[in-house]
């Protein structure tokens, strides 16, 4: 039992012999993979990184600007195909869509293939957790580098690192619009002032940095405090395109220091005077170990892992190693692993689309090409780095189960049959998916099967394969 | 969102906040079971101006050049209906359908995320609320639920325990064997068990190879609104709307889209449409002057409009504010003289039959200075 629950629950779904090796120790199999990456994953190398999707987007953009100014108003002309085919403008369109999809297509395969995949649902819990969304399109080349830069490396790490490097990130900064953020006072605005513009705070990041990343909406901030961090906020910025190198470290970040809003901060009660970026870096770190933020996300994590009403001596146990480590990530992670909480018979968790499609191509040794994950992930309701809110996509069964979330899976896993590439005989993929002790009914009718694509769909869209158990 | 209850139970139980909304004659405490709302957000910022070219004024051709229309389906001395849309200005003739001039969520920044925002979470800033009016509405209306036709929740609708999507059926096509053996399976898991076998009966329709558009978006909406268990209200989004560059045969195009799916939902809706009011909103209009190639930009006052069956229409709604350069906001677009949320308020008075005290604190939080939008529905 606890078996599987290591390995789909808190894993990404079984792969074959991935059940025979955590058996034994489930705990310690789970706990082995509690220790940072030893480096960047082979299939990631060679992704375009923040800074080219910067650049090139700037440089589409450009072209965009040129091609309107220059273009004739002809409206006749406009929707020859052929004539779009050969403008330059929409093939570098398709080239950076392209390079969009490497992401996907990597971040899929590494996912699908990894021995280590409670890492794997980690980087996935932080990068929904500090959600951005590609629907607004400025950011739309940059979700994904940004979970590579800014998250993937510090999942085991303190979260003050993470958060830090997470503000940092150009993708944050321009989805929550601090990119255009100046202080009212900050050298900035007085000459915006002067050549008849308006420029000043936007509160944005603040808000959510407070509600969604560290406190929590109960969290206890007022109004004041959201102004007050965005004030400190003004100068964290995204460096003009052109000049900043492919593998900056910064991944494109810049401090503007004419932006910045001079002066003494203060928030929940407590006083800020450094200079730069060191003020918001301070605040930043005080609210990483703020004890409404170790409720708030020991909270998160242990719904993430557990069950959507998790035991509240589970959230304490976890959010109080939160406090006695300073957001040591690794030992929190270790607490919430080793307390018999976490491993109640009965919780269960309803897969989401994401869990669904990772796990069948765990289970049936599937690799979807970037498109069709793409498709069927729009398709089944969580469209790929598309929350549409910086709240990132809900994690309870009442937000994901429905009579039309059902059907659509159904649909899904006969497509998804089709396409298997193993040869073992569907009992056997149950077997080693769900564990020996397999549901009799399932069992009886995958021995039924007509066919192996057929028992691979009933495998898939089974109910006990909508559950992390 | 923290649900206020004091102020709930405050506004449902005071009999004299009634006669502070003075001169509601129609208004009624509960939601009337067989008013159909149908809500269709056109994402990207709706061109006003090339829905409803005002062809009379000599400031329209001189803003638009090559982009003006010459000739339009007249509606008044002064505004026409673009030509791509005969079914709507049928129903305009047949007072089924109205337009609102001029009118825009109270959100100044031209952003498209802040604005769809702003717009669907009825308050003042798009920050801030992070559930949807719609779904608001439905917590203050005793019964009735509400659908969406989106893969995904959209943030109108969320907040709402009675709110749910529909999308349409992945085109993969499932043998009856598989349904037969799963749902023996199925029927042995306490949470799933349910939800199956709706999945089993529903009427999924028919999946779609190509593109699910507007038009079918709203078919599908008007199928889950239909009957005694029909959805009470139903949202539908539609993108492609930002044209910024060679708007005439993209709009020509989407325009025609729009007419077809006015008629798709009177067709859909049969005599359901008698009681329906369809609101087509878009998160602002666009720039008065054409840009440099052939599309416009973002811009403030846009036209909302109304149509169905329960619509008082054949008639323009609203405040010009007209096309001089002084007229125009910030020099560049059309002036919104009425707040969306006016329009979205008079709906769900008069129309679903919300409490007026309720829109303005529970449903449009902080908007008392908001008047609702009246007569906006044929009365007999």
């Amino acid at each position: 039992m606890d078996g599987t629950a290591a390995v789909n629950r808190f894993g990404l779904g079984a792969r074959p012999e991935e059940l025979r090796d955590a058996t034994g120790d489930p705990h310690g199999w789970l706990l082995a993979q509690v220790q940072p990456f030893a480096s960047l994953p082979a299939v990631f190398a060679g992704l375009p990184s923040t800074p080219e999707m910067l650049r090139a987007r700037a440089s589409l953009q450009q072209r965009r600007r040129r091609q309107r100014q220059s273009a004739p108003v002809d409206a006749a002309a406009g929707a020859g195909a052929a004539a779009e085919a050969a403008d330059p403008l929409r093939q570098q369109q398709r080239t950076l869509s392209r390079e969009a999809l490497r992401h996907v297509q990597a971040r899929n395969a590494h996912a699908v293939a990894s021995t280590q995949p409670l890492a794997e649902r980690l980087v996935r819990f932080w990068s929904n957790h500090f959600a951005v969304s590609v629907d607004k399109n400025a950011i739309r080349l940059l979700a994904a580098p940004m979970e590579l830069e800014a998250i993937r490396p510090r999942v085991f790490g303190r979260f003050a690192d993470l958060l830090l490097a997470v503000q940092r990130h150009p993708a944050m900064l321009g989805y929550l619009d601090n990119d255009a953020s100046v202080g009212p006072d900050s050298a900035a605005a007085l000459r915006a002032q002067r050549a008849g513009r308006q420029r000043g705070l936007n509160e944005n990041l603040a808000r959510e940095i407070l509600e969604l990343h560290t406190l929590g909406v109960d969290g206890g901030y007022s109004q004041a405090d959201v102004t007050e961090l965005a004030r400190a906020l003004t100068g964290w910025g995204v460096a003009a395109p052109m000049r900043v190198a492919a593998d900056d470290s910064a991944h494109g970040f810049v401090f503007r220091a004419a932006a910045h809003q001079p002066g003494v901060r203060q928030m929940l009660g407590r006083r800020y005077p450094q200079a730069g970026i060191a003020q918001a870096e301070a605040m930043l770190r005080d609210l990483a170990r703020h004890p409404a933020t170790a409720l708030h996300l020991a909270f998160k994590l242990a719904r993430h892992f557990v069950a959507d009403a998790p035991p509240p001596d589970l959230v304490a146990a976890i959010a109080k190693s939160w406090q006695d480590s300073d957001g040591d990530l690794a030992v929190v992670y270790r607490t919430l692993i080793e307390h018999p909480l976490a491993w109640q018979a009965q919780a269960r968790k309803f897969k989401t689309p994401e869990d669904w499609l990772l796990s069948a191509q765990r289970a049936t040794g599937l690799l979807l090409p970037a498109q069709a994950l793409l498709a069927l992930s729009r398709g089944l309701g969580q469209p790929l780095f598309m929350p549409r809110s910086p709240a990132g996509f809900p994690d309870t069964a009442a937000d994901w189960l429905g009579a039309d979330a059902l059907r659509k899976r159904v649909q899904a896993a006969t497509g998804l049959a089709a396409r298997a590439v193993t040869d073992a005989p569907p009992l056997a993929l149950a077997r080693q998916a769900l564990g020996e002790d397999l549901d009799a009914d399932l069992a009886a009718a995958l021995r039924g099967a007509g066919s192996f694509r057929e028992g691979v769909a009933l495998l898939l869209a089974s109910p006990d394969f909508q559950w992390r158990a | 969102m923290a649900v206020d209850r004091r102020q709930f139970l405050l506004a449902l139980g005071s009999g004299a906040s009634l006669a502070l909304c003075g001169g509601w004659a129609r208004a009624r405490s509960a939601a009337q079971p067989q008013s159909r709302l149908l809500v269709v957000l056109l994402r990207g910022g709706m061109d006003g101006l090339h829905l409803l070219p005002p062809l009379a004024d000599p400031a329209y051709p001189r803003l638009r050049g090559a982009l003006a229309l010459p000739e339009g389906l007249p509606l008044d001395g002064q505004f026409a209906l673009h030509p791509a849309l005969p079914f709507a200005h049928q129903l305009y003739r047949d007072g089924q359908l109205a337009a609102l001039l001029a009118v825009a969520p109270p959100y100044r920044q031209r952003s498209h995320f802040e604005a769809q925002d702003c717009l669907e979470n009825g308050s003042a800033s798009p920050h801030g609320l992070r559930d949807g009016w719609m779904a608001r509405a439905l917590q203050v209306s005793a019964t009735g639920s509400a659908v969406a036709v989106a893969p995904v929740l959209p943030l109108t609708l969320r907040g709402s325990a009675r709110a749910r999507t529909w999308s349409p059926p992945l085109s993969q096509r499932v043998d009856d064997a598989l349904w037969q053996r799963l749902q023996t399976l199925y029927a042995a898991d306490a949470e799933l068990g349910a939800p199956f076998d709706a999945a089993l009966r529903m009427d999924a329709g028919h999946s779609q190879r190509g593109t699910f558009g507007l038009v079918e978006a709203v078919a599908a909406a008007t199928r889950l609104m239909q009957g005694a268990d029909g959805a009470g209200m139903a949202f539908v989004e539609d993108g492609g709307w930002d044209t910024h560059r060679n708007q005439a045969p993209v709009l020509a195009r989407k325009f025609g889209q729009l007419d077809a799916a006015l008629r798709a939902a009177r067709d859909g809706l049969g005599a359901d449409w008698a009681r329906t009011m369809v609101l087509v909103v878009s998160e602002f209009g666009r720039t008065a002057a054409v840009n440099g190639s052939g599309g416009t930009d973002h811009g403030t006052g846009g036209i909302a409009l109304l149509a169905g069956g329960a619509v008082r229409g054949g008639r323009l709604l609203g405040d010009w504010p007209g096309l001089a350069p002084a007229q125009l906001n910030e020099g560049r677009d059309v002036r919104a003289t009425t707040d969306l949320r006016a329009l979205c308020k008079g709906v769900l008075a008069e129309h679903v039959g919300l409490h007026p005290g309720l829109l303005e604190t529970r449903v449009f939080p902080d908007s008392r200075q908001v008047r609702p939008l009246r007569d906006l529905i044929r009365t007999g």
